[in-house]
Formats: structure tokens, C-alpha cells, sequence
């Protein structure tokens, strides 16, 4: 019991100390500057109109599906474009900075496929 | 006085931590000032950013003397009856970011002194001044046509009255009745809207049951924005009833005549029920008359950041700059004022600025349901505003994607003007 219980507890640790850097190491005002660009389709509040709400996410699935669009892996055009020249720096520092967000209308529902 | 206090607080902690590093444009004492010409997409943008981000080190002022604005995206839905006047009208909110509205036209830019005038002889003293008048229409460019033509003849290419006439019109017409659309030269304001405003022109006659309905397209240009998505639309939805004519078929426009309702063409003279002439166009006035255009009538730029290639102390966006590879469109205006917001705070308040990025997409309705989108992204590249990477819809999507396309249009239309005016 000490033994294993001691390991789950330093997973879940280490697991939580991953996800604080990966808020941490997003550079929240490159994010900040960059995220001007999504709120033009993508709103603030959360609020769904026909635009998936992206506030609120986990950074690790938001880095997944911004680097999907950019290898071409996801499909709509909008957001490949939008995603072409992104470093793996600017993807970190978006989910930082929308993963720091909380919706203030609408339903949060992160999708993580 | 508590306002006062507030912002003389913050502007004192700013300096004290040395946020505040620009000394060379603090002009006397006080804040910072930035002036913005115009409250469409470019400017209420900049104007809202450069408040929201600079917390109330830079002092902004909008001039414009709308209290609220009727969009011209989406007017064409407007037009179709998918959208009523309330729905593309917006007060604007930007006074809870700390945006000084001053509700007048600007008459005059004094470049030396830094100053703009107002209508009312008020002079307003800038360190940075944001010119994002839009366009002006060009008049004298339809031979028959005028200002008090447009009365009768609308051209419905400013929010306002005009499309408000432009509807009422489109209403009123029987079945057999004949549309004529002047189509504009290059460059203007939004190049597929004369084609999606032909599409919400038909929808509305479709749904009317008219059948003996047309509209004819009189182009200068042989060719136009998302051509064969559109063209497609218009075979399946709208069989024979919209007639686009480039230059080699009607051999150019010679005149219009408002009295007997005609257009002449080299081929020949049409009597029309409706005639929408959508003309010429041009940067706005006061960025002419401040000498901020060269000979194409538009504003030239820097492309890194929006700043004018004639004067360092302003930046011009929107309609009325050249841009480029970039069409003049609300979410082009939109995404270059956060360049020119972040370039601003740079400046005057020594915020950190990063490598300008530029983007756009066009959505445009042809039918319920089948709605077709064209953008890019966009770079300064050889002192040019440049495409990276571009998209177009292609004729034969399948219904699923053009319903998807219809719900994304909906959806950025909620998004940028809650960006814009709220
Ligand atoms: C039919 C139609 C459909 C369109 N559809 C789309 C679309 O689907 N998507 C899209 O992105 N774009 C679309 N557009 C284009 C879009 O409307 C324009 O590109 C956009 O409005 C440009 O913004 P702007 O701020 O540069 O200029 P404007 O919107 O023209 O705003 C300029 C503002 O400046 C003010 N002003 C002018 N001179 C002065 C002065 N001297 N002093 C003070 N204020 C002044 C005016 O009152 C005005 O409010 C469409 C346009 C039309 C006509
Ligand atoms: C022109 C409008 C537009 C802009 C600008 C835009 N997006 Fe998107 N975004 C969309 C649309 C439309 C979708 C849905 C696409 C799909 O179905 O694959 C989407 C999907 C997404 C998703 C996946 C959401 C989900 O639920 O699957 C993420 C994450 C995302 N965008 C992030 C961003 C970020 C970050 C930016 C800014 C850098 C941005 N978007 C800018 C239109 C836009």
C-alpha cells in the first residue's frame, strides 16, 4: 500500500506540475497578441453562434487539435490557414493564454478527439 | 474627478516602474494621445484595443459621429430578409474600456502640428493618429449618374439610408421585372458583394415566386471573387434568372439615365425596374485631403505595421489603405487594427510588439443553407502585404460543407462585431 500508493500520488503530482508548465511556459502576451486573432470568429464569452467556443480548454488538447490543423490532419480550410506558420512556441502560448480564460456564457464543452 | 485621479495614478505607477518608455513622443504632460479617425471595423478596433491593453496609459480618442453603426457585412443578408435592420446595427460599447467617443467629423489634419480639427472648430492634439475613414464613392465615374442620382438609382454601398432604399425597391418589383447592377473596377470595398448581393436579389424574387424575373450584371472586369462557386450557385439555384455580362459581351458601359430608367451599353439600352449602380471608389475624404493617398486614390503603407509611407506619426487601415494582397473587407480592417494596436502601445506606452500577422476570410450567401467562403493568411513580404496561404471554395461541395460554411458565416458575423463594437 505505501509503496504503490506513494507512486500514484507522484504521478498525479508530476501530471499536475506538466500541466503548470504548460500554462507557464506560454508566453501569455505573445498568446495575448495572437488570440486577438481568433476572437474575430471565436468569442471571448464562450458564446457559440456556429464557432466552437476554444476558452477554458486543457492546454495539452489544445495543442493537439492547433497542431493537427497545421500538419493538415483536420479539415477546414479557415483554420488551416490559420494555423499554417504557427511555432510550436505560438501554440503553447495560445492554450496558455485561452486555457487561463473561463467562459462566461454558453456551454464549455472541450472537445478532445 | 475620481476618473481623473485614476488614470493620473495609473500613469504615475507606469512611469515609476518604467513601463512608460517613450519619451520622445510624451508631448508636454499627460498621458500619451492617440487619435482615430472613423468607428468602422479598422477603426473602433484600434481604438477599443489600444484602451483595453493599455489599462489608461494612453489617452484614446475615436472620432466619429455615428452613435451607433449599421455594418455593411451582412447587409446583403439584410437585403435577402435573413437578417432585419436591428440585427447588423450596433451601439457602440467602447466606453467601458476607457474610449473618449467624440460624436463629430474630422475637417482637417494638421501633419506639423499634430492636430485634427472637428466640424465644430475643436482641435484635438495627437501623438499617433489612426486614419480609418474608408472609401468614398467615386460619382462622376457612372456617366449619368450622381449623388442625387444615387436617390434614385441607390447604390447601397454605405451603411444607411441607401440600403434601407435598396430594399424597399428590391420588395416592391412585380414578376418580369428587369434588375440592372453596375458593377465596380477594381479596387473596391469587398470584391464578391456585388455577387452575393445578386444572390440575395434573386432569393428574394425566388421566394416571391417570380419567374419571369432577371438580373443582368453589367462587370468592367472579365473576371470576379469565388467566380465559379458563384456561377455554380446561381445555375442550380436561380436557373436563368441572373445574367452576368463582362466587357467583351456588352462592349462597355456608356451611361445611365436616371429619368427613363435605362443603362446603355456598347450592345444596347436596357429599361430596368431597379437599377443598383455601385461605382468607383476611393480613400476616404479627409485621408485625401491630409495628402495620405498617392495616384491610385488609396493610402500606400508600411506592411510590417500599417504606418503610412507619408507620414510616420499615422497609421491608415481599413478601406482605405492599400493593402495589398489583402481585399478591402471588415475582417481584413479588423485584423490590421490589432497590428496597428499592438505597434501603438509599442510606441506610446513601450509595450513589447511581435511580427505583424494579417489575415481574412470572405463568407458569401448565395442561398439558405449554401454559403461559400474565400481567405488566406498574410504577411509583409518585400514591403508588400503578401498571401501565405489561401483557400476558395470549389464549385460541387457537397450540401453538408456549404451548411457548415453557412453556420461559420453566422457565427463570425456574432463574434467580430462583439470584437468591434462591444
Ligand atoms: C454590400 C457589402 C457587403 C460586405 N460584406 C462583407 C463581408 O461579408 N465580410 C467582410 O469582411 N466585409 C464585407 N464588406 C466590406 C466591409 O463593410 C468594409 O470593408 C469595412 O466596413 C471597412 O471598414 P473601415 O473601418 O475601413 O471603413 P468603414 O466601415 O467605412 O468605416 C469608416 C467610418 O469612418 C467614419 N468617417 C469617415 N470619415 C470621417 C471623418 N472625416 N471624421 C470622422 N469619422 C469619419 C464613417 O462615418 C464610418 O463610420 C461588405 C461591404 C459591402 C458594401
Ligand atoms: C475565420 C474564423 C476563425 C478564426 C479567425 C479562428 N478560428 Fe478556430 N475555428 C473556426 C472554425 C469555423 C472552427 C470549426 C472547424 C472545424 O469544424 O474543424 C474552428 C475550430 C477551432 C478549434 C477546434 C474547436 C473544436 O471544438 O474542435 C480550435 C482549438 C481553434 N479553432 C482555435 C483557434 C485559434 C487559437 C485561433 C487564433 C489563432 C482561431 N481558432 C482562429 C474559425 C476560426
Amino acid at each position: 500500500m505505501t509503496r504503490s500508493g506513494g507512486i500514484a500520488v507522484l504521478a498525479v503530482l508530476a501530471a499536475q506540475v506538466a500541466a503548470a508548465d504548460a500554462l507557464r511556459i506560454g508566453d501569455r502576451e505573445l498568446g495575448e497578441y495572437l488570440s486577438s486573432e481568433c476572437v474575430t470568429c471565436h468569442q471571448l464569452s464562450g458564446r457559440y453562434d456556429g464557432i466552437p467556443s476554444i476558452v477554458g480548454w486543457p492546454p495539452d488538447s489544445f495543442i493537439a487539435i492547433l497542431t493537427d490543423y497545421r500538419e493538415k490532419r483536420r479539415e477546414n480550410p479557415v483554420m488551416r490557414s490559420i494555423a499554417v506558420k504557427f511555432t510550436d512556441e505560438e501554440i503553447a502560448a495560445l492554450a496558455a493564454y485561452f486555457g487561463s480564460m473561463a467562459p462566461t456564457t454558453g456551454s464549455l464543452a472541450p472537445k478532445t478527439d | 474627478m475620481t476618473e481623473l485621479t485614476r488614470r493620473r495614478f495609473t500613469a504615475g505607477a507606469l512611469a515609476a516602474t518604467g513601463i512608460l518608455a517613450a519619451p520622445a513622443v510624451a508631448r508636454g504632460k499627460g498621458k500619451p494621445r492617440l487619435v482615430v479617425i472613423g468607428g468602422g471595423p479598422a477603426g473602433a478596433t484600434v481604438a477599443k484595443y489600444v484602451a483595453k491593453d493599455s489599462q489608461g496609459a494612453i489617452d484614446v480618442t475615436m472620432v466619429e459621429p455615428l452613435a451607433s453603426f449599421t455594418t455593411c457585412f451582412h447587409s446583403n443578408l439584410f437585403l435577402g430578409g435573413f437578417k432585419g435592420w436591428e440585427q447588423i446595427t450596433h451601439p457602440y460599447k467602447l466606453a467601458s474600456y476607457g474610449v473618449t467617443h467624440v460624436r463629430q467629423m474630422a475637417t482637417g489634419i494638421d501633419r506639423d502640428k499634430r492636430e485634427v480639427t472637428l466640424a465644430d472648430g475643436t482641435k484635438l492634439a495627437y501623438d499617433r493618429l489612426v486614419v480609418a475613414p474608408g472609401i468614398d464613392l467615386k460619382f462622376d465615374s457612372v456617366p449619368g449618374w450622381s449623388e442625387a442620382a444615387a436617390e434614385v438609382m441607390p447604390h447601397a454601398w454605405k451603411p444607411g439610408p441607401q440600403m434601407q432604399l435598396l430594399k424597399a425597391q428590391l420588395d416592391a418589383l412585380e414578376d418580369g421585372a428587369t434588375i440592372v447592377m453596375v458593377a465596380p473596377p477594381n479596387p473596391y470595398r469587398c470584391p464578391p458583394g456585388p455577387y452575393e448581393r445578386a444572390s440575395c436579389m434573386a432569393h428574394v424574387l425566388k421566394a416571391k415566386g417570380h419567374t419571369q424575373s432577371r438580373i443582368v450584371i453589367i462587370d468592367p472586369k472579365d473576371r470576379f471573387s469565388k467566380m465559379a462557386a458563384f456561377q455554380e450557385g446561381w445555375q442550380k439555384h436561380y436557373p436563368g434568372m441572373i445574367e452576368w455580362m463582362d466587357p467583351k459581351m456588352h462592349g462597355g458601359l456608356k451611361s445611365v439615365d436616371p429619368a427613363a430608367m435605362t443603362v446603355t451599353t456598347d450592345l444596347e439600352t436596357i429599361k430596368a425596374d431597379l437599377v443598383n449602380v455601385i461605382p468607383a471608389q476611393m480613400a476616404g475624404r479627409i485621408a485625401r485631403e491630409a495628402g495620405l493617398v498617392n495616384e491610385t486614390g488609396y493610402c500606400p503603407i508600411d506592411a510590417t505595421n500599417m504606418r503610412s509611407k507619408l507620414d510616420p506619426n499615422i497609421y491608415v487601415l481599413g478601406d482605405a489603405a492599400i493593402a495589398g494582397a489583402m481585399p478591402k473587407s471588415a475582417f481584413a480592417a479588423n485584423s490590421q487594427a490589432k497590428v496597428v494596436a499592438m505597434m501603438v502601445r509599442g510606441e506610446l506606452a513601450g509595450a513589447r510588439t511581435f511580427p505583424a500577422r494579417y489575415a481574412n476570410t470572405c463568407w458569401s450567401v448565395i442561398e439558405t443553407d449554401d454559403t461559400i467562403k474565400v481567405g488566406g493568411r498574410y504577411e509583409a513580404k518585400d514591403g508588400a502585404i503578401a498571401e501565405v496561404e489561401g483557400f476558395v471554395s470549389k464549385p460541387g461541395e457537397d450540401a453538408a460543407t456549404r451548411r457548415q460554411t453557412s453556420e461559420e458565416n453566422i457565427g463570425w458575423y456574432s463574434g467580430i462585431t462583439a470584437d468591434i463594437f462591444g
